[in-house]
């Protein structure tokens, strides 16, 4: 009996760690106080999909192909101490679960920034970004079938801006 | 012989003492049994099945129940906008922050990067000399 539930606990144990997601980490920590959260279902990007012209502001970085590649986004922006560590701590989890690749990294001051994707050599299916500081915590992810050629052109250009 | 009464009216210690001094008679052929109950007890526990054997069912039940969890389609988050110009809008603005923070890991960079001319720049001049 003691086998059983030990091995009971240990596949339990197994799947909340594969279950580990945005979706998980959103669903967590959205309803909590002091924290902004967006949810973009993929529903609601293919509805974006089909605006027929799509301003996009100051017209020198053009978003809407990438935009449009995206099907889901899940954003957290949390100022409430009390979770900040364990929203890290998940968020960490859930990046080296998921066979994130790091993009960057830079530190200043007390504040780490994060970013990865994953995917393959064309296309980049998921992009998370991880902002913390003493304070505060920002935890974006992107998911879609984004063409690797204008995510990078893309991120070169914020770079060079 | 004693009566019924003569019995309960004796204590814990008496009763103890008459029993142990009281000729016992084994009842005949109580070896016999006993052998066979015991061997008939044995033939039960070999036939039984094993333990980690009876633990394969439940595994593959607790297994079949957990996969279910995962699987089957769960209710997902609300959409925290009905409009798509509006989605757009805050797909933007995260990508604003992304921007934003890898501006200052480039300045970072930049930083690091003047600052690693300075000896660079003596060098070629302390060489040109």
């Amino acid at each position: 009996m003691k086998r059983f539930i030990f091995l009971f606990a240990a596949l339990l144990l197994t799947l909340s760690a594969a279950a580990q997601n945005g979706k998980s980490i959103y669903q967590k920590y959205s309803d909590e106080e002091n924290v902004s959260a967006v949810y973009i279902s993929p529903a609601m990007f293919r509805l974006i999909g089909k605006i027929p012209d799509v301003n996009t502001g100051d017209g020198e970085v053009n978003l809407s192909p990438i935009i449009r590649s995206l099907s889901g986004m899940y954003l957290i922006n949390s100022e409430n101490e009390k979770i900040n560590g364990n929203l890290r701590a998940e968020a960490e989890r859930f990046i080296k679960s998921g066979k994130y690749e790091m993009l960057m990294e830079a530190k200043d001051s007390g504040q780490t920034v994060r970013m990865y994707t994953v995917g393959n050599e064309k296309t980049v299916e998921g992009f998370v970004m991880l902002a913390a500081e003493a304070a505060s915590v920002t935890f974006i992810c992107l998911d879609g079938q984004m063409p690797r050629d204008e995510f990078e052109t893309l991120m070169a250009k914020q770079m060079a801006d | 012989m004693k009566t019924l009464e003569e019995i309960e009216n004796l204590s814990l210690e008496e009763l103890e003492r008459n029993a142990l001094e009281a000729p016992v008679t084994v009842p005949d052929g109580l070896e016999r049994r006993l052998r066979q109950a015991l061997a008939a007890r044995e033939i039960a526990e070999a036939a039984r099945p094993r333990p980690v054997r009876r633990l394969v069912p439940l595994a593959a039940v607790a297994a079949a129940a957990a996969a279910a969890v995962v699987l089957l389609p769960q209710r997902g988050p609300k959409d925290s906008f009905d409009d798509p110009l509006l989605a757009y809008a805050e797909v933007e603005k995260a990508f604003q922050t992304i921007s934003d923070k890898m501006s200052a890991g480039v300045d970072l960079a930049r930083e690091a990067g003047s600052a690693a001319e300075l000896p660079k720049s003596i060098l070629n001049k302390t060489q040109s000399k």
